[in-house]
């Protein structure tokens, strides 16, 4: 299985953080190529090179770069989305907290691209220490007179999973609630301020200044065709070495949980694999050997996502798994939008009575088609995350629902791994009496 | 503008030709299919898309769409939920979703019949429920503010009351608070909610969530009527219908005329119409016994009465009008007392010349469409015409730039530019300005609701000059409560011999009215009225008035001076109209006025006026303004007293500064002895040199104080 | 003017909007609060000529803004999927037992709040602890009692 560095090359042997350190390993030179480039010459580059975004849609890069409205009627904007917040991802915060330079160089060149001179980095609130680290970066860089005309603004999120919904946070990014705008008009003609806005994840531009190191046709060759390059994937759950793997696209699942990963612990087996965080549909062992790249991974029915793997064993008890994912996304649901609202805290109330031991076979239908009613109609893909998800759980593994309430009881009687589990959904609050001055 | 591109577009199978760029709802609306919305209002802004209701397969795009947020571009290939099994299945899933935790409380709901949420789940929506699990339960109902209740269970989080607040009114103070499916509506804190337009939200609420305290439980759309008329509280006229139910009003409702009002009205239109109801309200025609009492008078008895004072004032008789009498029985006043009886002399309401600017004259909702506003005079748009404001703010958000003084240059500068004038005695001003600068528009706003039709018909009735006002004055004729609580007009009284009143109140009249007869509010008559746009419009009686109306008594006391006046609105007007309304039929005025097309200025140029408007003062200059809530109306209004201004006085930042006088500082204004305590409004709007207060809060102040912290 | 004031001013300055200064001013509000108290939402939206009630708007759609009086110190433990399938549970319950409070109270004393959070992005190394803001990773229940008394001993 290929392992390759394109994101923390040389991290492990040196502070990448340090302004000097990152240049020493060559840091600032694709930026520099890049300026000497013209801003279609680079969007050409970014087309040919075929990266799809890592935030999650996967929509290549190039192409959007390429919708911004360049005109000059309105400024442009490029908008970093670092609001990481799907559950099992992890790995904007390596990036921020180990290469940060990295992501600053790639928004320059992406400025210079789409002709910005305001970069947003819109960083999750909880990262504290991403974000100093982060912060002390561009300021370092900045003094270093690398921004020439641009500047960046490292804006800090106050948690709310929505914010990483790309529409969600120009609002925030606007001080209003974060909520998704429709789309149509998409952010390359109207965002931020109404104005055309490029937005990216952390990974997508970090991987933008090896593409301009390498050219786009040395990066085509790194990973399969469709999908080429690398990717940091946030390995979870029950396995024995957890963490960020930077590995080719178009590794399998087998490779990272068991090569890398080092397997499940205590040799247990594998009951489930959510391949791209919470929100894609669940995967069964049977498809270990899926490559993990966009089209494979669709191809076996969920979704690459943000390349978060989690491994589920046998221990789990997939109802309680479903309402747990579920609390998620009813305590993350935004409240704009009618299906989404509504249909969460619906589910959640199904799928309590199910855990139960109250559930009625006529639970599991309507379970699955309040969920197949949100589906593709809510505002944005928060609603169908939260369908996708348990959904796939009861469609897999039907029969362990229907257990539930031909017992009448969870079968796991207490044992299950998440038995016990607490969502900040379930939290009463009790103020303290008195008020600290 | 250039014209329109045309696009076409097919929904459901049938084309339509719109502009391009237009809203799909209002395209399937013209090849007559009604898509079904909850959140979409296109006067709130930009669309949100929320509620979902208005899905539809739109052809090339693999996601379905919301129609309200979609703009038709050509080739577009639409199916709505009428040829679109998708679509009709999204639709009654989203209905379902929004009945799940409704509480279908519907017989006990204000809103029941004229509910969209009702209507739309009886067309469209599933027959049965699936939700059998607990709802979400809130404390209800909650007071948004005395005129406005919140029932949250009913809420569909349209999210429509709040972008009113937000985006048209911005006023701010209406929010959704929380998130998902906890989010609810609120004020901040336990606050009410008070802001000018606030009530507009009742109406904008597509469930009874939001439902007016003054209508919660008081009818059911079933034994209603709504009476299509024009509210008479300020010179704006928006189109109103007033909700009766046994012959009483119960409610006021916006009644969209877009060029005036675009549906929107204030507080005081919508909520001051109880005033009808007072206490005090004069219900018969009353003599004057001692200082502080009244004795009911027969009707003949009154007339009797009525023509002694008459007869005996000679042609020593005043009339002090209101301003908010109608055309008709302004002009049989002047019939009666000028034609009868050689009575020219009068108290008018503050207009100069009221067809000063028609050669300027443009719709109100121009003013979004403006470049460059001018807001001259100096009194706050909102106190005087409340609806100019919410328009001017739209222009702002449209990128107009609204000025506080006249920068000539930028005026001339721009294609579309408008001077509006707000405060008195500013029309021979303004009108020289804009034939000056020949501008795009001009606005004078008047004090008053009839200002202007009251002027047109007094003079129209008489050539007769205006003379000098009679001494001693032998009998004061005060038409209406404005009048009667008109300083001016009451130092008058004092000093008249005789004083004989038309007021619905009785309270300001005890001690200085001789003679009592009954008037009637604008929400019992028949008649017309111009409104500050020079825009004629009818009133139509929503219920009867308590006893005959003005035109009776003027016209039956006619009879006893052998003037012959007909006692009917439409026949006055029919009159009237030969001479100044170039003949136009009552009958043709409508519902939905038009604006009568310009006309060329009066003969006599306007020239600039040197009055001694702004004397030197030594200290700062203190204008005041009539609160829009304050008058005789309002005041029989307990619901409204929350909306009166605080004690405060606004002055510039510059006088601020410099006297060391912080935002919400205790001040002290004073001139001439007299002293008052107020709190300080630091505003960006004025000027230096210029302190401004209601002139409720300042009485006995001159118009030059000082100010000092206090 | 208050500090508050003229710190929001700086914030104002960054953006092109002053209205996408209303997070770091909130942030700025609590940070010198503790929390966000109506007297803190009128600071805030005087500073940025807005309103309390947008403020408190705004203020209500984020986990991270406290609108009731919390302890001198935070604990947060993540119970999201990753955590709780290696034992989150448990550490939740090793804290309950420690700190004698529920998730979402704080301590008779003040001196912890204690709740349950929603995915950190620390899922490689659960269970996800956060202390003040910092992230312990991974904790498990033995680290409890002593995580504990260090609070105890700074309050
Ligand atoms: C509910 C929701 C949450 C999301 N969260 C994130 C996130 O935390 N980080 C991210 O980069 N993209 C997230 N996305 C995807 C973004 O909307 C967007 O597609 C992405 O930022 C685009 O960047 P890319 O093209 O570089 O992938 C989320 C989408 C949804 C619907
Ligand atoms: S109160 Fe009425 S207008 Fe406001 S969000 Fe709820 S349903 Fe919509
Ligand atoms: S009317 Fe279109 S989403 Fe509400």
């Amino acid at each position: 299985m290929p392992k390759r560095d394109l994101l923390l090359a040389h991290a492990n042997e040196r502070d990448l953080t340090q302004l000097g350190e990152y240049r020493a390993v060559g840091g600032y030179e694709p930026l520099e190529k890049a300026r000497a480039m013209e801003p279609d010459e680079l969007i050409d580059e970014l087309v040919a090179s075929t990266l799809r975004g890592r935030g999650g849609a996967g929509f290549p890069t190039g192409r959007k770069a390429s919708l911004v409205d360049r005109s000059g009627a309105r400024p442009s904007y490029l908008v970093v989305n670092a609001d990481e917040s799907e559950p099992g991802a992890f790995k904007d915060r390596e990036i921020m907290r180990r290469n940060p330079h990295l992501l600053i160089e790639g928004c320059l060149i992406v400025a210079r691209a789409i002709l910005s001179r305001n970069v947003f980095i819109y960083i999750r609130g909880e990262y504290v220490t991403e974000y100093e680290i982060l912060q002390r970066a561009v300021d370092d860089a900045q003094a270093d007179g690398l921004f020439g005309d641009v500047d960046i603004v490292v804006h800090r999120g106050a948690g709310a999973y929505i914010c990483g919904e790309e529409t969600a946070l120009l609002d925030s990014l606007e001080g209003k609630r974060g909520q998704p705008r429709p789309r149509p008009p998409f952010p390359p003609i109207q965002g931020l301020y109404m104005s055309p806005t490029q937005i990216n994840n952390v990974q997508t531009i970090a991987t933008i200044p090896p593409i301009v190191r390498m050219g786009a046709s040395e990066f085509l060759k790194i990973g399969p065709e469709n999908s080429p390059g690398t990717a940091l994937f946030s390995l979870s759950g029950n396995v024995v070495n957890p963490g960020n793997y930077e590995l080719e696209l178009g590794s399998t699942l087998r490779e990272l949980i068991f090569d890398v990963g080092g397997g499940v612990p205590g040799g247990r087996e594998i009951k489930a694999i959510i391949p791209g965080g919470s929100s894609v549909p669940i995967l069964t062992p049977d498809q270990l050997d899926t490559p993990m790249d966009y089209d494979s991974i669709a191809a076996a029915g969920s979704f690459f996502g943000s390349a978060a793997v989690m491994v589920i064993d046998e221990r789990c008890c997939m109802v309680q798994l479903a309402l747990r994912a579920e609390k998620f996304y009813m305590h993350e649901s935004c409240g704009k939008c009618t299906p989404c609202r509504e249909g969460t805290r619906w589910l959640v109330q199904i799928l309590e009575k199910i855990e139960d031991g109250r559930g009625e076979y006529a639970d599991l239908d309507l379970l699955d088609d309040v969920g197949s009613r949100i589906l593709g109609r809510s505002l944005c893909a928060l609603g169908d995350f939260a369908v996708w998800s348990v959904q796939s759980y009861l469609r897999k593994f039907r029969a362990e629902f229907e257990e539930h309430i031909e017992l009448g009881r969870c079968p796991f009687g207490g044992e299950s791994s998440i038995e016990g589990i607490l969502a900040p959904s379930d939290q009463h609050h009790r103020p303290i009496a008195t008020v600290p001055a | 503008m250039n014209a329109p591109e045309l696009v076409t577009v097919t929904v459901d199978g049938v084309e339509v030709h719109v502009e391009k760029g237009a809203g799909l709802v209002e395209t399937a609306l013209a090849a007559g299919i009604e898509i079904p919305v909850f959140c979409y209002e296109p006067r709130l802004g930009a669309p949100v898309g929320a509620c979902r209701m208005c899905l539809c397969e739109v052809e090339g795009m693999p996601k379905m769409q919301t129609a309200c947020t979609m703009t038709a571009t050509d080739g577009m290939i639409v199916r709505s939920a009428l040829t679109s099994p998708k679509a009709a299945e999204a639709q009654d899933s989203t209905l379902e979703f929004i009945l799940v935790n409704h509480p279908l409380d519907c017989p006990v709901c204000d809103k029941g019949g004229e509910c969209p949420l009702q209507d739309l789940t009886f067309r469209y929506g599933p027959g049965s429920s699936r939700m059998f699990f607990a709802k979400r339960t809130f404390e209800k109902p909650i007071p948004v503010s005395p005129t406005i209740a919140l029932d949250r269970e009913r809420c569909i989080l349209c999210y429509r009351c709040t972008r009113f607040s937000e985006t048209v009114a911005e006023d701010m103070q209406l929010v959704a608070l929380n998130r998902g499916s906890q989010s609810v509506i609120a004020t901040f804190e336990d606050e009410p909610y008070v802001a000018p337009f606030s009530g507009n939200v009742i109406e904008l609420c597509p469930v009874g969530a939001l439902t007016s305290t003054q209508y919660r439980f008081e009818a059911r759309p079933w034994e209603i009527q709504n009476v299509p008329t024009v509210c008479g509280m300020c010179p704006v006229g928006c189109n109103v219908a007033a909700t009766t139910r046994e012959g009483k009003v119960k409610r006021i409702l916006s009644r969209n005329h877009p060029e005036i009002d675009d549906g929107w009205l204030c507080d005081k239109g919508r909520f001051a119409f109880s005033h009808v109801y007072a206490s005090d309200r004069v219900t018969e025609a009353r003599r004057r016994r001692g200082a502080q009492a009244y004795d009911a008078l027969s009707w003949d008895e009154a007339i009797d009465e009525a023509e002694e004072l008459v007869r005996n004032a000679g042609t020593h008789i005043v009339t002090a009008l209101s301003g908010s009498e109608t055309v008709e029985q302004a002009y049989t006043l002047a019939r009666l007392l000028r034609v009868g009886l050689g009575a020219h002399s009068a108290v008018m309401p503050e207009v100069e010349n009221a067809r000063l600017l028609d050669g300027h004259r443009r719709p109100l909702s121009s003013i979004r469409d403006a470049q460059v506003v001018v807001i001259l005079g100096d009194e706050p748009v909102a106190e005087r015409a409340p609806i100019v404001d919410l328009w001017l703010r739209a222009a702002r958000r449209d990128g107009a730039e609204i000025l506080y003084e006249l920068d000539e240059e930028k005026v001339r500068g721009a294609e579309r530019a408008i001077l509006i004038w707000s405060g008195p005695d500013g029309e021979t001003e303004l009108a020289a300005h804009a034939e000056r600068l020949d501008v795009w528009g001009a606005f004078y706003l008047p004090r008053t609701p009839n200002a202007r039709g009251v002027c047109e018909a007094w003079s129209a009735a008489s050539d007769e000059e205006e003379p000098e006002a009679p001494v001693p004055v032998r009998l004061l004729v005060i038409s209406g409560d404005e009048a009667l609580v008109n300083p001016d007009v009451r130092d008058l009284a004092r000093e008249a011999e005789h004083v004989l009143a038309f007021a619905m109140f009785e309270r300001q009249a005890r001690g200085l009215v001789d003679l009592l007869l009954p008037a009637t509010s604008y929400l019992e008559r028949e008649g017309t009225y111009v409104n500050l746009e020079g825009r004629l419009q009818r009133l139509r009686p929503a219920v009867m008035p308590p006893a005959p109306d003005e035109l009776e008594w003027i016209a039956k006391l006619g009879e006893r001076f052998e003037v012959d006046i007909p006692p009917y609105a439409a026949s006055v007007f029919e009159e009237l109209s030969a001479q100044i309304y170039d003949g136009l039929p009552f009958a043709a005025i409508g519902e939905q006025a038009p604006l009568p097309s310009r006309s060329p200025p009066p003969a006599e140029p306007a020239s600039p006026t040197k009055k001694p408007r702004q004397a030197k003062v030594s200290g700062l200059r203190l204008v005041t303004y009539r609160p829009l809530f304050s008058g005789p109306a309002v005041e029989r209004v307990p619901e409204l007293q929350f909306q009166r201004p605080a004690p405060e006085l606004e002055l510039s930042q510059d006088d601020a500064r410099s006297r060391g006088i912080e935002n919400g500082a205790e001040i002290e204004a004073s001139s001439n002895g007299t002293s008052v305590r107020l709190r300080a409004r630091v505003s960006r709007k004025l000027a230096r040199g210029t302190v401004r207060a209601a002139e409720e809060h300042v009485r006995g102040l001159l118009h030059d104080v000082e100010v000092k912290r206090a | 003017m208050t500090e508050l004031y003229d710190e929001i001013q700086q914030f104002r300055a960054r953006y092109p909007d002053s209205r996408s200064a209303v997070m770091p001013a909130l942030r700025a509000a609590q940070e010198r609060y503790g929390w966000l108290s109506p007297g803190a939402f009128r600071e805030v939206a005087e500073a940025l000529d807005l309103t309390p009630a947008y403020c408190k708007g705004i203020a209500t759609f984020y986990d991270m803004y406290h609108l009731e009086p919390v302890g001198r110190h935070s604990v947060e433990v993540c119970t999201n999927l990753a955590c709780a399938l290696v034992g989150a549970q448990r550490v939740v319950a090793a804290f309950e037992h420690e700190l004698g409070v529920a998730a979402g109270e704080t301590t008779e004393d003040g001196s912890v709040t204690f709740r349950t959070i929603e995915c950190a992005g620390g899922c490689g190394y659960a269970p996800v602890v956060v202390v003040d803001g910092r992230y312990r990773e991974p904790v498990v229940p033995e680290d409890v009692a002593a995580l504990v008394e260090e609070l105890r001993a700074e309050a």
